[in-house]
């Protein structure tokens, strides 16, 4: 049958008339336009009656104070708290986060154990905290506790128990802590070492990451916004001197570029030029500290640190000039010190006659220890964890049996981690109590979920940097979010099983005898309040330390061509904690691109590598080698290659892990002379293009 | 095109040379008005941030070299250029306090306004927002989560001023007349450095109005003639020059 033109048309017609007057396209439309629309699940807000409470943070190196805000019985916001010391109407962009942290996806859920093959299997705790217990049974004496606490009584309870089992192997991670603690120690100090920074009319920070990282940042930070009211000219003068332009130098009014590692060439060169303008301390080796710090004249300063003599004369004056001046002294990595560093600061300090003064250096007296077996701080800080590690490395001791980590992760956060893992390998048991899964946790036969600081009761005792002795309590805000067993309260039970008398039964207990001993009120500090005293340790026969000044810079490591420096940044998180979710999104953009990280370095040195913005590079030296991308940044010294720390995790979750390279890799480890430290504050590298 | 005018103007200075550029302003702004988190950030075009900090640079060689930090949340234009090419008045700027809203169920998504802002203050929600392991259970009940397919923004957390007027109006005091210091937005509250000052620009009582008229304080882009409710205070010639495009031998005022 032909179809001509007009058949053709009355079809077509026929066709449209019988498909509009059916339903079918106006339901395909319709649904289409349903399914289009149809969203995936998307939270919805549930309110709740809003509560606040306060608390201190376990989790930011700062000890940030804070107040929680609850809606209901879930907490939501971790907010600053005006009234607190560690506070101060600020917080960290690390404490910010730790509400959140307790929902990471990274965070331990239940017991694990390590099977053969390499799985992970859920077990209840009975069964955890029975292969613990047969575990550290069998070890004996063979033993090491780490702890990446430096605040808590717990460090008491871990190296009780290692006293207890005829160990001497209780480590902290290493920090400022022990070089300031040694320093004092050499010094013939008593206490610890405060800094009343809010009450100095003039702050020389060298190397101290003061406006970021270092000591209770949120204390130094309300200090900063004190004395430098907005539109106007600051009241108190704050001077940087590190390798690199970071947020301390962002903030100071200053920038002394000084290479890494040389800070206390810097502090002796000032000192030399107070004591030629006429300043003296009485101290018995003062004649000796004097001889050393005249070889630090300006012209040799200026070779060994790029610090010119103008600027270090210029310096000493306004030093010499100012009524409280403060003297800090660190790393801008936060970690890696030598002894002498703390040392020269501290003679700086005394010097100007800060030591002891308003607005100067403090002796804060620490609350006695209350396990009888366990160690005290000046005990701690005399047990070197990377030195301790190296010596087994190195086959100088055995490997010990069993290895308990609290809340630490070295294999992440130790220089040169990958000889850091070797020496896990050869431990037979290694057990960690941790929140999250991260790289000492994968390395780890048993792991034993922690719940966080706001979800347990814990203390913080006069962390470093602040300038009064204080006492606090973290207290629960929430029940934990996952099947988790405070530490102290497992090691306790476990310790009482394996016939250790360690004096207390809870943990509980443990706290209020230190409260009680720290001279705080229990119950004051458990609704929130904190302890701090104006007392101060008393002194006598305090030294300068110059023998041990004079034997470490003696022999202190040359700088490199070309040198690298980390730079630490809270905001990038800890190696506890690894990247927060929400922080990922305050990395910049020629920080990391995708999983690349940028490493920034000057003009001029770019030129001379022959390297331009975006390429991709290879840093080498001797510890090993990471990949990067070059971002120029004026704001570093020459011959210098910024890079920053908290990237190259291969642990946690999609926030954190397979971003960029970790630094750690190429730090070096030396030793100090005459006081052994191990120091890796001075690391050089050779560029290649990728 | 004339400003309207409010009794109260929330505004804003920040002092660039207080900041460090730490981002706790960014996690405490996430963290309070539920932005869901990213696992690649890096992409700075995708990525849903009220509050920006971008790094200054005073562009001179070593050693000579100065940086500086700008955190940038919405300008709260007084006469927003995103306001007057909204479709369907998901954006306005006509409630007491001067701050521009952002009527996300009534966005459909044409972003002509992200094209209009001149400070890219504004971000579209390309896909559904994802809080993994749990981590909604942190969300705070006091601002919406946004679907895919709309447009947000800073609103200086409007829902603190709503917050702050109902409690005045319970406790009998006049909402209109809060106290300084009682409404703050969240990235003013976290700053540690001091660097963010809240307040009313109306009221010569309050901080912000006096650091407003500073002769150290610039808008961003003020030429353009946004009006706008955030001031940036410097005391470095350099920093306040590039708040705007000046010419080479043009003077900055301050």
């Amino acid at each position: 049958m032909a179809v001509d033109r007009r058949g053709f048309l009355k079809f077509v017609a026929g066709a449209t008339t019988g498909v509009l007057a059916t339903p079918v396209p106006w339901k395909l439309l319709d649904d289409a336009s349903i399914w289009t629309q149809n969203w995936s699940w998307i939270p919805r807000n549930v309110d709740g009656e809003n509560s606040y409470i306060s608390t201190i943070s376990k989790l930011c190196p700062s000890a940030a104070g804070m107040k929680i805000r609850l809606v209901g019985n879930r907490p939501v916001r971790a907010l600053p708290d005006d009234n607190h010391p560690l506070s101060m109407g600020g917080i960290t962009a690390l404490a910010a986060a730790e509400v959140q942290l307790m929902y990471s996806p990274s965070r331990v859920k239940r017991p694990l154990k390590h099977s053969g093959d390499g799985a992970y299997v859920a077990i209840s705790w009975e069964e955890a905290e029975k292969i613990l217990k047969e575990n550290l049974r069998r070890a004996g004496s063979k033993i090491a506790y780490v702890s990446g606490d430096e605040t808590g009584t717990i460090n008491e309870l871990l190296s009780g128990m290692a006293k207890e089992s005829g160990s001497e192997d209780f480590y902290v991670m290493p920090s400022e802590v022990q070089p300031a603690a040694r320093a004092f120690a050499a010094m013939n100090g008593n206490g610890q070492l405060g800094y009343d920074i809010e009450n100095s009319d003039y702050v020389l920070a060298l190397g101290a990451n003061i406006l970021e990282s270092w000591g209770t940042v949120l204390r130094n930070r309300a200090a900063f916004k004190q004395s430098h009211p907005a539109a106007e000219k600051p009241t108190v003068k704050y001077v940087y001197a590190g390798p690199v332009q970071s947020n301390t130098a962002a903030g100071a009014d200053e920038w002394l570029p000084a290479k890494s590692g040389t800070e206390a060439i810097v502090a002796l060169g000032i000192a030399n030029l107070l004591i030629k303008a006429g300043a003296s301390v009485n101290a018995p080796d003062f004649a000796e500290f004097k001889a050393l710090a005249a070889q630090f004249t300006p012209q040799k300063v200026a070779s060994l640190t790029g610090v010119t003599p103008a600027k270090l004369k210029a310096i000493a004056v306004e030093l010499s000039k100012a009524e409280r001046p403060l003297v800090l002294t660190g790393s801008e990595f936060g970690q890696g010190t030598g002894v002498a560093t703390v040392l020269a600061g501290t003679a700086v300090n005394m010097l100007l006659g800060s030591f002891g003064r308003e607005g100067g250096v403090k002796a804060l007296p620490l609350a006695p220890k209350v396990i009888a077996s366990g160690m005290d701080r000046s005990e701690i800080a005399d047990k070197d964890l990377v030195a301790y590690l190296s010596r087994i490395s190195a086959g100088k001791v055995p490997a010990p049996r069993a290895m308990v980590f609290y809340e630490a992760n070295p294999v992440y956060g130790l220089p040169q981690p990958a000889a850091m893992a070797k020496v896990m390998d050869k431990v037979p048991f290694k057990v960690a109590f941790t929140s999250f899964l991260d790289e000492t946790a994968q390395a780890c036969d048993l792991i034993l979920p922690t719940p966080l600081g706001l979800e347990r009761f814990d203390d913080v005792e006069t962390p470093y940097g602040i300038g009064q002795a204080f006492y606090a309590l973290a207290r629960p805000v929430a029940p934990c979010a996952v099947d988790g067993k405070p530490a102290a309260d497992v090691l306790l039970n476990v310790a009482s099983q394996l016939n250790m008398d360690l004096g207390f039964a809870t943990y509980e207990e443990v706290l209020q005898a230190k409260a009680e001993a720290a001279g705080a009120d229990w119950d004051s500090l458990m609704e929130g309040e904190f302890f701090t005293s104006d007392a101060v340790a008393e002194q006598s026969g305090l030294r300068l330390g110059a023998a041990v000044m004079g034997k470490a810079l003696a022999a202190a490591p040359k700088a490199a061509k070309l040198s690298i420096a980390p730079v630490q940044k809270l905001n990038i998180g800890t190696p506890n904690t690894a990247i927060p979710p929400y922080n990922n999104k305050t990395i910049r953009r020629w920080e990391l691109q995708k999983n690349e990280m940028y490493v920034a370095m000057n003009g001029a040195t770019a030129r001379e590598l022959g390297v331009v913005k975006h390429d991709r590079i290879k840093l080498t030296n001797s510890s090993g080698s990471i990949q990067a991308r070059v971002n120029i940044f004026e704001g570093v010294m020459p011959n210098t290659i910024a890079v920053l720390m908290g990237f190259g995790h291969t642990a946690f979750d999609e926030f954190s892990k397979g971003k960029g390279e970790n630094v750690m890799e190429l730090l070096t480890v030396g030793y100090e002379a005459g006081t052994g430290q191990s120091v890796w504050n001075v690391a050089g590298v050779n560029v290649s293009k990728a | 095109m004339e400003t309207k005018e409010f009794t109260i103007k929330w505004g804003m200075a920040i002092d660039l040379d207080k900041c460090t550029g730490c981002g706790a302003c960014m996690v405490a702004c996430q963290a309070e008005n539920n932005l869901a988190p990213i696992a690649d950030a890096s992409n700075k075009i995708k990525v849903m941030n009220w509050i920006t900090v971008y790094e200054l640079s005073n562009g001179k060689p070593y050693p000579e070299h100065d940086v500086a930090y700008l955190p940038r949340p919405c300008q709260q234009c007084g006469h927003p250029p995103c306001v007057s090419v909204c479709p369907v008045i998901a954006t306005d700027k006509n409630e007491e306090g001067g701050i521009v809203s952002q009527v996300t169920p009534r966005c459909i998504g044409c972003r002509y306004c992200m094209a209009a802002c001149p400070y890219h203050a504004r971000y579209f929600n390309w896909r559904d927002p994802v809080w993994p392991g749990g981590l909604e259970k942190a969300l705070t009940p006091d601002v919406s989560v946004r679907p895919r397919g709309v447009v947000e923004k800073c609103t200086f957390c409007h829902h603190r001023w709503m917050a702050a007027k109902d409690k005045a109006i319970v406790e009998g005091r006049d909402p209109m007349d809060l106290p300084e210091g009682e409404y703050v937005t969240s990235c003013t509250e976290a700053c540690p450095n001091g660097a963010i000052t809240f307040g009313d620009l109306n009221n010569e009582e309050h901080e912000v109005a006096k650091l407003a008229s500073s002769k150290y304080a610039h808008r961003l882009l003020e030429r353009l003639g946004a009006d706008t409710q955030v001031y940036y205070v410097s005391r470095r010639e350099w920093v306040l020059r590039q708040l705007d495009n000046y010419l080479e031998d043009e003077k900055v005022k301050g």
